[in-house]
């Protein structure tokens, strides 16, 4: 009897601890399965009749969400047999799912990046589907289908493109009889009136260290051009501590000192959104921000849009840079897995999230232009982006998505460092250059 | 256990016999579960990261290049994961100087048993019940410089010019995250050092009653003595966990202003996640859990060589 308990407790426990190991294995077969089968087949418009599934992954919420969904429900209108399977998670949740999905067995098929250097390092480790010969790049603004080229192969279709704007609040800026500033200067002498006016000229929101980087890439790019980032980034005979990039650092130092910032400038969150509560309740008169505020306005204070006008980063002194050059992101870019089994679908849907149809209800709706070509929009809002980039001679990408993200970080970290001046401009630019060699070289 | 259970040497062949018998098999099979989820889940994670430590490996692909001991001679070289250590030490300090004196005042509070002191131990918990990811955010918004109710309610005191750029400034954003760190935890060593508290025999203090010593005196030379075990225990865990800290800091930091607030943890977690250096960030994991040992063994040596007669 006791002997019979012991073999029925062993076998119990056992087996109810494995159970937990079981669905893994079984999932890993039948993929396997799948793979063995697909390989056998030429990779035609086959499996008419089979049950195939999508994965598709994405990070926006709200209006974006929704215009993805549509464009989901139409591809499988278009291929009755084909679902897809769609996931959401959110900017920081997401950059950790996707890298581990990539590299292991449950890849998604079609997965958002915010292109450049992100999307590189995963092309790299050949986690992503070469599209340059299957993708009609025509279809889309020049500017943007750069963010998707890695070593002239297209990974990835972008969809929409945000820039980097000054919002202002034009209704303070008349009660102090103030014009949109265009130089440096101005901008100096409009930022008095309003401290004395007890007015905070600009809100930031610098804790995530990106919208300070927004402040250093204009003034780069401003005062040595494009050239600047761009030589530098290809070690093409420039360098991160170039004149340009010393120089930003001591104007934002510059700026600091005029009382430009809101307090607290370097430790205010900015999804929490107090800094834009400033805005709101006119306490704060401007912004330097990606378009993309204009979308949480609407949700958040909708009586403040009408307050709401934008106008470029104005012209710094002896600046060699283009005044209508632009800093921005083409985002989202659609790209597929290196490891999907229908690569054509996949495809299709891509071409499907971005057609037309996608592109005119994103440029409707979500307050941002689109990257694809001769689209018209009806938000008045998106019109004025529209020309902003038309005048753009360039549009710089971002550089902490177009660098190799330990470079990024970097960048982000000496930015913010410069903010709070613990370190001089100098040396941020040096501790760059110096990381830049060690990884770019 | 002398002089309990005298087992008389004729026995011995009884002894034998039971280990024949299922007993023992019984006792290994129970354990057996908890074996294999703690080998799975413990000892398997630790094993493998230690391996990966001699490996440059980005954590994306399948390249993995045997680099030996590089990976440790750059941690030695790093000087910024240095500056991380000298943070952690802070956290540790803070930790060991305040959530516990802080956690034993708490718990003399509530020590005696009590409807008003049930009521003041279930508030005074509540912090600790909270998920950090919630007690991050609120705390930020908490300090907010213009709208934060921390800088309010000194401006409403009437020290205006206290207020300060608490999570901005390189200076005071350690002291910020430290102040919630030590909110949150402080409450379970309330619980723990209450329980000690209560262990302490009530004939102890009667006895120094009646030789007329103070209440004061009663503490420093009979309270603290007797729970000093649960002390030591309590130390350990605080300094432990400093070494482990990282939710809370990277939720109101992210290491930052800059670099001012990052922990060997949030170092960690960056060079793994967002730096892709998986074999690195591997390095930095085990000397965490080499360091994290020592100090443990050392603090139970010093205090077994102090103490145990």
């Amino acid at each position: 009897m006791k002997k019979f308990l012991i073999v029925l407790s062993i076998v119990t426990l056992l087996v109810s601890s494995l159970a937990g190991c079981g669905n893994t294995d079984n999932k890993k077969e039948e993929q396997s399965n799948s793979d063995n089968e697909s390989n056998g087949q030429v990779e035609t418009n086959d499996n008419q009749d089979e049950e195939i599934t999508l994965s598709f992954w994405y990070k926006d919420v709200g209006v974006k969400e929704e215009i993805y969904k549509e464009a989901v429900a139409r591809f499988e209108n278009k291929y009755p047999n084909v679902t897809v399977k769609t996931f959401q998670a959110r900017s920081s949740a997401y950059k950790q799912k996707l890298p581990i999905a990539l590299s292991g067995n449950d890849a998604p098929d079609v997965f958002f990046t915010w292109g450049g250097g992100w999307l590189k390092r995963f092309a790299d480790e050949g986690h992503v589907l070469e599209i340059t010969d299957k993708l009609d790049t025509s279809r889309f603004k020049d500017l943007a289908m750069v963010n998707c080229v890695n070593d002239d192969k297209v990974f990835g279709a972008p969809l929409g493109i945000d820039i980097g704007v000054v919002f202002y609040n034009k209704e303070i800026f008349e009660k102090h009889n103030l014009q949109v500033p265009k130089t440096y200067e101005e901008l100096k002498s409009v930022m008095s009136t309003l401290r004395e006016n007890e007015v905070i000229p600009f809100v930031l929101a610098n804790q995530p260290k990106w919208p300070g980087s927004f402040w250093y890439m204009y003034l780069v790019d401003r005062l040595g051009g494009e050239e600047a980032f761009d030589k530098a980034f290809k070690r093409d005979g420039g360098s991160f501590n170039s004149q340009p990039f010393v120089e930003a650092g001591e104007y934002i130092q510059d700026l600091v000192d005029a009382k430009a910032f809101n307090d607290g400038y370097n430790g205010l969150p900015y999804d929490a959104g107090t800094a834009r509560q400033l805005l709101y309740t006119d306490r704060a008169a401007m912004m330097l921000l990606s378009n993309t505020f204009i979308n949480l306005v609407r949700k958040e204070a909708p009586d403040y849009e009408e307050k709401v006008g934008m106008f470029p980063f104005p012209t710094m002194p002896n600046g060699k840079g283009d005044e209508n050059n632009l800093v921005g992101i083409a985002a989202p870019v659609w790209s597929i897995s290196s490891g999907c089994e229908h690569p054509d679908l996949a495809l299709e849907l891509i071409n499907e999230l971005t057609s037309v149809e996608t592109a005119t209800e994103y440029s409707n709706r979500t307050g941002s232009q689109t990257a694809i070509k001769d689209i018209k929009t009806e938000d008045p809002v998106v019109q004025q982006l529209m020309d902003m980039l038309n005048n753009a001679n360039n549009l710089q990408m971002v550089y902490d998505q177009t660098l190799v993200p330990e470079l990024a970080q970097k960048h982000l970290e000496t930015t913010q460092e410069v903010f709070g001046f613990m370190k001089t401009p100098q040396e941020a630019a040096d501790e760059v250059e110096e990381l830049a060699k060690k990884l770019l070289d | 256990m002398v002089g309990v259970n005298p087992r008389p040497k004729s026995l011995k062949g009884d002894y034998m016999k039971k280990f024949k018998n299922s007993k023992i098999t019984l006792f290994i099979v129970f354990l057996l579960p908890t074996c294999l989820v703690f080998s799975t889940f413990i000892l398997y994670p630790i094993f493998s990261t230690f391996i990966n430590s001699f490996f440059d490996w980005s954590g994306l692909s399948a390249n993995k290049t045997f680099i030996g001991l590089t990976n440790y001679i750059n941690l030695f070289q790093d000087s910024s994961f240095k500056a991380t250590l000298v943070n952690n030490l802070y956290v540790i300090i803070t930790s060991v100087l305040f959530q516990i004196p802080l956690g034993l005042v708490l718990a003399l509070v509530i020590v005696k048993n009590n409807v008003r002191n049930k009521l003041l131990s279930i508030i005074y918990f509540l912090p600790y019940l909270l998920s950090t990811m919630a007690v991050g955010l609120v705390w930020t918004l908490f300090y907010d410089p213009y709208f934060g109710v921390v800088n309010n309610a000194l401006k409403w005191i009437g020290v205006e010019n206290w207020q300060i750029t608490w999570l901005a400034d390189p200076k005071t954003a350690l002291i910020a995250v430290l102040i919630v760190v030590v909110w949150f935890y402080a409450p379970f060593y309330m619980v723990i050092l209450r329980a000690a508290l209560v262990g302490v025999p009530k004939s102890l203090y009667e006895a120094a009653d009646i030789d007329g010593a103070s209440k004061t005196q009663q503490f420093f030379k009979i309270t603290l003595p007797t729970i000093k075990p649960t002390l030591v225990t309590s130390s350990i865990l605080s300094i432990v966990g400093s070494l482990k800290s990282f939710d809370i800091f990277y939720i109101m930091t992210n290491g930052g202003p800059g670099t001012s607030t990052e922990l060997v943890g949030t170092y960690m977690y960056k060079q793994a996640f967002v730096n892709y250096k998986m074999g690195y960030a591997s390095s930095i994991a085990f000397v965490m859990f080499l360091i994290t040992l020592l100090v443990s063994v050392f603090v139970k040596t010093f205090n077994r060589r102090r103490g145990q007669a």
